[in-house]
């Protein structure tokens, strides 16, 4: 009835992040800018697989965020993977979510702090990056 | 003469602080181009990375709210482009990130006391109203509802600055500024 989906691996564009979502090893990863003028067409496939993935109940989910950049469209997108996440942790899959930030770059560590506020069963890690030189 | 007019209209931009201008047609790909350019001119004058980031970010919302909400829009066959006009100017230690456009009439109303509302709001306030529209409802499409202006008011150091110009054509041109940086 459930069935896993297919595991996405898309390349970073000029605006949109790489999407690395290994379904099959409950390992999600978000990685570099994020600002697409319409997220509906980056976001809109990843978070319907991701639905059909929760759906078979995974034992365990793992989510890294290392966006440098995301404007406020992503924002959204990105709470919105954020509630299924923390509502499938609360089901009883055991989700982490790591919020990787440039060490030198507190705006994006108070972002990951308001983003990990909300969360009540995921368990949530500011993991800081040293910045590059 | 040509060197003249447009050495003069490079001066006139100078004079008013502007390091940077668009005005015209704006797509995603000339935001990425554009914003590429400011990032490294703003890294290359050893503007903190605190500022470049919120100089892009706002440039990048205001940038979208064209695209989006511009009136004065041309369909050429599938893509749709929008009118608008952009600068970034320096005032002292400040960076000032400045918009307009056309806005349609039923749009002034709603955007003038949005706008407003944002004025009265302190930094708490103004993160409570972000993490409000980040969840309310499952808005995706031209998402922001809002939220674009939200976060140009979180990263404006002082109250964002708008105003409304009624055309000789009876429309409204919106203008919008942000000041970021400096000592407020």
């Amino acid at each position: 009835m459930t069935s896993m989906p297919d595991d996405i691996r898309r390349p970073a564009g000029p605006r949109t992040p790489a999407v690395d979502f290994l379904f099959s090893e409950g390992a999600l990863r978000l990685e570099g800018e994020s600002y697409p003028e319409d997220v509906t067409t980056l976001y809109g496939s990843v978070l319907a697989a991701v639905d059909d993935w929760l759906a078979t109940e995974p034992p365990k989910a793992r989510l890294d965020v290392a966006l440098s950049y995301f404007n406020s469209s992503s924002a959204k997108a990105l709470m919105m993977l954020l509630e299924r996440l923390d509502a499938a942790a609360g089901r009883g899959t055991a989700v982490e979510v790591v919020w990787f930030f440039d060490a030198e770059d507190e705006g994006m560590e108070e972002l990951g702090e308001e983003f990990g506020e909300d969360l009540e069963h995921a368990a949530f890690r500011l993991e800081p990056v040293p910045a590059a030189t | 003469m040509l060197a003249q007019r447009t050495y003069d209209l490079r001066a006139d931009l100078q004079s008013r602080g502007v390091i940077f201008a668009y005005s015209g047609y704006v797509t995603d790909d000339i935001l990425s181009g554009v914003g590429g350019a400011l990032r490294r001119e703003m890294a290359s004058q050893d503007a903190a990375r605190r500022t470049i980031r919120s100089v892009f970010t706002v440039f990048v919302e205001q940038m979208q709210n064209v695209i989006r909400y511009s009136d004065e829009r041309l369909d050429t066959g599938g893509e749709t482009l929008s009118y608008g006009i952009l600068a970034i100017s320096r005032e002292s230690d400040a960076y000032v990130v400045h918009s307009g456009n056309v806005v349609s009439a039923p749009e002034v109303a709603p955007l003038r006391e949005k706008l407003e509302s944002l004025r009265g709001m302190d930094a708490a306030s103004l993160k409570a109203a972000y993490k409000m529209r980040l969840r309310d409802g499952e808005t995706t499409a031209g998402g922001g509802a809002g939220i674009g202006l939200i976060e140009i008011a979180r990263r404006s150091t002082t109250p964002v600055g708008f105003d409304f110009l009624k055309m000789e054509d009876g429309r409204t041109f919106f203008a919008i500024e942000a000041r970021i940086g400096g000592d407020a």
